[in-house]
């Protein structure tokens, strides 16, 4: 995808991902009036006041990081969900999900980054909490970090496909979890290199 | 941390030591490597990230060492401390290759062709995973002594190779056993420099020296270049226009067989495949296992 290249495509994958993010969140969210859930290393104390969408430029930013990275973080977010059905993406963990996934690909994949208490800067936490959320993280993706071609290309176009179909994303709710089903229906036949296969996905 | 008991320190790399130990429960014995969390700044050191996500993918190839498990623990101070068990293995190419040198012998040619053959089997596996390893050397393969089984390990500086990513640093892999076109500050390399790397260690299996024993880039380059030839143009394109380029010394290429006596025909050709200067003219590991050096191997038994 050498598009990722081109800014205007970069601001156009931020502002998708956050609002991708967001309905996941937010759905989560009611979910977890319903059932309560496990509190993790990621869970704050208060639903932060930043939205997602600035949250995520903001880190674009400053980390200066491969355009890819920004794909394998969102891949990562999708295996943790995955491996760690207990732990859904809600309003309070999703933006210390977020910066660990955008600092452990780019520490992956990129031989020249930022270390963790520079993220821990841009994402306005403590170093010291930004190792821990690292350590969980990656035990919570069973440290598989490794993304394919074949998977990076298959989140890619559906990326882009998602992105041309709704310029303007819409956060009507049907449509919304009309739209989640999708993403999850998608999700699952992506699991070529994954083990789980399990039916609790992103938003369940 | 308590299911290991430390038995010796067998080794001390960037980040931590390497001790052998045996597992209470099973009386197992594994290579317990350390990794230190100290910088406090840097968090999970990258060649500890890449690594374990990496032979989790390529542990299930008999010849890549396989990692057990990864553990957390809190070392003295109460900082965290990451603890990958691997198998363990007794030796390894580098100790091997001097515990000849020091009695004199010659490694049998037999047990030379054994190695090369698991050495190509492990490469090709971890390339056809789109894994470069970017520092095979024979400090990092580990052997069974008794069985003469190979493994490839220290997979911290390897990565994966096919997504599209700033440009990779050049300043990696020791030095003797770097590809030309590495040393020339090539930054769009790929699996070749691995292929460069498994040419200079059959020779050093051979002749029991370091085909290439450079102490600077420079003179890594002109150790290269006194053997092969100074490469130009012609004979590889697009050479001159590296940044490392320069107008060096001319050499006329010598032949393999003056500085690697003692391998037959055929080993002389499959070395001189893998020491081609244009990366692309370089013979993969896949296609090195097919060459007919290899043909009284025992490939099923590898």
């Amino acid at each position: 995808m050498a598009e990722l290249e081109n800014p205007n495509v970069m601001t156009n994958l931020i502002t998708f991902l956050s609002s991708l993010l967001q309905r996941v969140a937010e759905s989560n969210d009611i979910n977890c009036r319903l059932q309560p859930q496990k509190i993790s290393a990621f869970h704050g104390l208060a639903r932060p006041s930043i939205s997602i969408q600035n949250y995520l430029e903001r880190i674009f930013k400053y980390a200066n990081c491969s355009p890819s990275c920004f794909i394998v973080a969102y891949v990562y977010l999708d295996r943790f969900a995955q491996r760690q059905p207990s732990l859904p993406i809600n309003s309070f963990n999703v933006h210390r999900l977020l910066i660990t996934s955008v600092m452990v690909a780019a520490k992956f994949m990129d031989d020249m980054y930022y270390n963790n208490a520079y993220y821990a800067k841009v994402g306005g936490i403590s170093t010291t909490e930004m190792n821990f959320l690292e350590v969980d993280f990656l035990f919570g993706l069973g440290f598989r970090l490794n993304v394919t071609p074949n998977t990076f290309h298959t989140y890619c176009s559906y990326l882009q496909r998602e992105m041309m179909l709704q310029p303007q994303p819409s956060l009507n709710i049907a449509e919304s979890s009309l739209n989640i089903g999708r993403f999850l229906k998608l999700h699952l036949c992506f699991n070529e290199d994954e083990t789980s296969h399990q039916q609790q996905q992103l938003a369940v | 941390m308590d299911a290991f008991e430390k038995l010796e320190k067998v080794g001390e790399g960037t980040y931590g030591k390497v001790y052998r130990a045996r597992e209470k429960a099973t009386g197992k014995i594994v290579a317990l490597k350390k990794t230190r969390l100290h910088e406090d700044d840097e968090g999970v050191p990258p060649t500890t990230l890449r690594e374990v996500s990496i032979l989790r993918m390529l542990s299930r190839d008999p010849h890549v060492v396989r990692l057990l498990d990864v553990k957390q623990g809190q070392n003295k101070e109460g900082k965290t401390v990451l603890y990958l068990v691997f198998e363990y293995m007794d030796t390894d190419l580098k100790k091997f290759i001097r515990s000849f040198r020091q009695t004199g012998e010659i490694i049998p040619a037999k047990t030379v062709k054994s190695l090369m053959y698991q050495l190509c089997k492990g490469v090709a596996f971890c390339h056809g995973h789109g894994i470069l390893h970017r520092d095979l050397k024979p400090h990092n393969l580990l052997m069974d002594r008794k069985t003469s089984m190979l493994k490839i390990a220290d997979l911290g500086l390897a990565r994966a190779f096919t997504l599209p990513i700033k440009k990779y640093t050049h300043e990696i892999l020791t030095l003797w056993y770097r590809a030309p076109e590495v040393l020339l500050g090539s930054t769009h390399y790929s699996t070749a420099v691995d292929m460069w790397s498994v040419g200079c260690i059959f020779a050093e299996l051979v002749t029991k020296q370091a085909l290439f024993p450079g102490d600077s880039e420079l003179q890594q380059l002109l150790h290269i270049f006194r053997l092969l030839g100074t490469p130009n143009e012609e004979i590889w394109p697009g050479v001159s226009a590296l940044v490392n380029w320069h107008e060096y010394p001319q050499w006329n290429p010598q032949s393999l067989s003056s500085a690697v006596p003692n391998l037959d025909e055929n080993g002389l050709d499959l070395l001189s495949q893998m020491l081609q200067y244009e990366p692309s003219k370089r013979i993969s590991a896949k296609k090195a296992m097919e060459h007919p050096y290899f043909d009284d191997v025992d490939k099923n038994r590898l």
